[in-house]
């Protein structure tokens, strides 16, 4: 077994020590799940539409943004933040494997567990609350493909975010940023749709709406064909360029730490 | 008056502690106003759509939400100590706090400062600002006095509801109170119109949780909005229940830590 | 109040904490709702202690005698199962505040210190919890700054001092109050040589002033450098009380010697003619111990009835001190540990 393969398995045995994020991160957008629910109900219930969703079509859109929100939701960057400022993560430059691969790896490892608890909470809803439109086959193919190219994404942004716990001890604000923003721009918190038209733009040049908006997009069907496959492209256009940046300030990041000592 | 008095001073040297690291101080008050502002973008951008939700216009809408952060802050500024307490426990640290001539309640509130709190005072006093004076409110004697009592009440509920929520830690063994920030984040759904729930849910917050006591009903009696509006006269009598409570679930779940050792 | 010199006072004092016994796994954990069965342990079995004002006492016994259960006890952080304490004419647990101005309680394992805080913001806080006047908290502040060295200290984040900068300033912090009785629970776990060497010297300091000094450690130096009196407790119980030199003269009359053979020791054959010896191997069969009373026979007459039955490759004679007795009250296997000794 490889040695990134071995650190997706640790990830997973790591899991019963991480439950305590984990459950509160996952409790918080569970209840934030169901605050949208009900207030979307109110405004969509009776038969409206707004910004062209109707009812069910803002059920889908809500799911599908609540399971990009559970993952990579809460390991990465929190195990990372902790290694950095208690300076374990001397021990993570002496081991004989890629640092970002291995994060990569845990990442993953993570991501399985988290999807399959978004999974459970999302079969709840559909039971308590009726279904959602289903896309076709060949759309829902596509739909998973991009649910998957969520997860490297999601990693590199948290990734990046957790490299700044070399400049800074305060981890903790700069998660709530990074959720504040992340949370707008990839249209998590409302749907890009509703955006006046200037945020709108900034949205769709920024990677952050390839978290939540394209998955969403390609399960509702709202970018058939081409532009769906585009779309996708994107994501993985993204993942390239991130994973590049992020190497870049790894590299700065550990002269900083071995000249002047963290 | 000797109480309150080691109360601020404790307070006050936290503060001054954690002022002295100016770049965290900064990074935490832009990732309030971030995540205040995106629970914004979403209360804009519906009520860029529709005039009012079940009864409820944007500026109304936007006093609850003022009240909410308002509250958030003064817990964060004034018992963000009682969100350690489950480690205080788990380590035994409670132990030199029972050996102090002070009220160990006191000092366990007192123990942190939340830095979010600043970010989070000047967000929910701003909006509670702006939403007041949009609202057009007739400040008569009786709507002055009636103010006067409302808002240290609702303080009082979210400082106390944090209280009892923590400790619960007497009980849950662990380093983490999860179940306190499951709670927290439940609390989190009376930022929007009660109205919008399912009346179990209403039942709940208005009740067993109060959490509707914080901002929906005193902002409901304030504007004389709806027919359940008179029900915010209550919350004083909630604001002291809530007090009782915490006092009263701490102080046994000291006794059960002196009897049962740690 | 019992009496007007008892500082402290404890008769019959028990604590019993009720464990929950549950079967492993969910299965347990859901059984253990319905039944509801504990295991009663007694972590303090009965305890008679009384401490005169300017006592200086070593409270010593293995891990998990009861000795930090009492401390919480006679501190008033624990609630006893049974039986009673005065410290100072006040009950500690019911009337925490008043017990609180009297007592001053440093743990070495843990600091009392406010983490995020400089080291004088805790010295102000305690101050104004104890309502210090302002003249006495100064005079207290300069006499601690002085002995403990603390001034430079004093700008530095807590969590950010060394071990032993650490224990010097909570010894000022618990001693800010003057208190009349003064806890320490293992004060010098940790500390280097050197460190170690100035708290002794100034805890010494300390009781010569005529504070009275209740001190639970596994440190031997702590015990003789600091302490008159000696109680030793195990399984809740106190198996001994006195003062500590008359133990260390006890003691001393108890020699060991310790040999190395070439064959394994004829056991029977030494015991029948060292019959008021204590005879037992070491590590192997051919690692022999006599231990036995200076007093009755010189060692000299010990090592030569030995090498009369065996033959000796090496020997090395040792005088019993207190470590020793802290040693063999460890080991739980020897009763007799004590005769001799009380």
């Amino acid at each position: 077994m490889g040695p990134y393969r071995a650190m997706a398995r640790i990830a997973w045995r790591n899991a019963l020590a991480y439950r305590v994020p984990f459950l509160m991160s996952l409790s918080m957008m569970v209840f934030n799940l169901v605050a949208m629910f009900a207030l979307w109900q109110a405004l969509l219930g009776d038969g409206n539409s707004l910004a062209g969703f109707t009812w069910p079509q803002m059920k889908a859109y809500l799911l599908v943004s609540f399971f990009t929100n559970c993952l990579v939701s809460t390991f990465t960057d929190f195990a990372m933040a902790s290694r950095i400022r208690s300076g374990a993560v001397a021990v993570d430059l002496v081991k004989p494997v890629d640092y970002q691969k291995s994060r990569l790896a845990e990442a993953l490892g993570f991501a399985l567990l988290e999807a399959a608890a978004a999974a459970t909470v999302c079969a709840v809803v559909l039971v308590a609350f009726g279904g959602v439109p289903l896309p076709s086959p060949g759309r829902l193919a596509l739909f998973v493909a991009s649910l998957a190219a969520v997860v490297p994404l999601k990693f590199l942004i948290a990734y990046m975010c957790g490299l700044l716990c070399f400049w800074t001890q305060n981890y903790l604000g700069i998660s709530l940023a990074r959720g504040a923003v992340s949370g707008i721009l990839s249209g998590a918190t409302v749907p890009l749709a509703f955006f006046p038209a200037w945020l709108r733009q900034v949205a769709e040049v920024l990677p952050f709406q390839a978290v939540t908006n394209t998955p969403a997009m390609l399960f509702l069907g709202r970018n058939p064909g081409l532009p769906g496959a585009l779309a996708v492209a994107v994501q993985l256009l993204w993942i390239v360029a991130l994973w590049w940046l992020a190497r870049r300030l790894w590299h700065v990041a550990v002269r900083r730490l071995t000249v002047h000592g963290g | 008056m000797h109480t309150l008095r080691v109360y601020r001073r404790s307070l006050g040297a936290h503060l001054r502690a954690t002022l002295e690291y100016q770049a965290d101080f900064w990074i935490l008050v832009v990732a309030a106003v971030l995540t205040q502002g995106a629970g914004l973008l979403l209360i804009a951008t519906i009520f860029a759509r529709v005039p009012r939700i079940h009864g409820w216009g944007v500026w109304e809408v936007v006093l609850i939400f003022g009240m909410m952060v308002l509250a958030q802050g003064t817990s964060e500024l004034l018992a963000e100590g009682t969100w350690g307490l489950a480690g205080l426990i788990n380590r035994g640290e409670l132990d030199r706090m029972l050996l102090r001539p002070y009220p160990c309640l006191l000092q366990v509130c007192s123990s942190r400062v939340g830095m979010n709190a600043f970010g989070n005072l000047t967000v929910g006093g701003g909006l509670l600002v702006s939403a007041l004076a949009h609202l057009d409110v007739a400040w008569t004697p009786g709507r002055v006095a009636l103010a006067a009592v409302l808002l240290p009440s609702a303080l009082l509920i979210k400082v106390s509801l944090t209280v009892v929520a923590n400790s619960t830690s007497f009980w849950l063994r662990g380093a983490i109170n999860t179940f306190a920030g499951g709670l927290d984040q439940l609390g989190e759904l009376t930022k929007y119109p009660l109205s919008i729930y399912s009346v179990g849910l209403q039942a709940v917050l208005a009740t067993a949780l109060p959490f509707a006591f914080i901002g929906f009903f005193p902002v409901s009696v304030f504007l004389q909005h709806g027919r359940l509006a008179w029900v915010g006269l209550l919350t004083p009598l909630v604001a002291a229940w809530c007090v009782f409570l915490a006092v009263t679930v701490f102080s046994r779940g000291l006794r059960r830590y002196e009897s049962a050792g740690n | 109040m019992a009496s007007t010199s008892a500082l402290v006072e404890a008769t019959g004092l028990v604590k019993e904490f009720r464990r929950p016994r549950k079967a492993p796994g969910l299965a347990g954990a859901l059984k253990h709702l319905v039944t509801r069965r504990f295991d009663v342990h007694r972590a303090v079995a009965g305890i008679d202690l009384r401490i005169d004002e300017g006592e200086s006492v070593a409270y010593v016994g293995p891990n998990g005698a009861g000795k930090s259960t009492t401390v919480k006890l006679l501190t008033g952080i624990l609630v006893p199962t049974a039986g009673e304490v005065r410290v100072a004419g006040v009950v500690p647990h019911r009337d925490r505040v008043a017990n609180a101005r009297n007592v001053g309680v440093v743990f070495g394992q843990r600091t009392q210190l406010w983490w995020d805080l400089p080291v004088h913001e805790t010295f102000e806080l305690l101050r104004d919890m104890y309502r210090i006047p302002a003249a006495d908290y100064r005079r207290s502040m300069d006499r601690l700054c002085e002995v403990l060295e603390i001034g430079p200290l004093l700008p530095v984040l807590a969590r950010k001092l060394s071990l032993g900068q650490r224990m010097r300033a909570d010894l000022a912090a618990a001693l800010l109050h003057e208190p009349r009785i003064v806890y320490l629970d293992e004060p010098t776990i940790g500390l280097d040589v050197s460190v170690k060497d100035r708290v002794r010297a100034f805890l010494r300091q300390l009781v010569d002033d005529g504070t009275t000094v209740l001190l639970t450690t596994h440190d031997v130096g702590d015990i003789e450098e600091v302490c008159r009196r000696i109680v030793v407790v195990d399984e809740g119980r106190i198996r001994h009380d006195g003062p500590v030199g008359v133990l260390r003269d006890t003691l001393a009359s108890n020699s060991t010697v310790r040999f190395q053979l070439a064959a394994p020791a004829p056991l029977h054959l030494i015991r029948e003619r060292l019959p008021d010896a204590e005879v037992t191997t070491g590590a192997s069969e051919r690692d022999l111990v006599v231990r036995f009373d200076r007093t009755l026979r010189p060692a000299g007459a010990v090592a030569a009835t030995v090498m009369g039955l065996v033959e000796v490759r090496d020997l090395r004679i040792d005088d019993e001190g207190v470590a020793d007795l802290i040693r063999r009250l460890h080991d739980r296997d020897s009763p007799a540990a004590l005769n001799g000794a009380g």
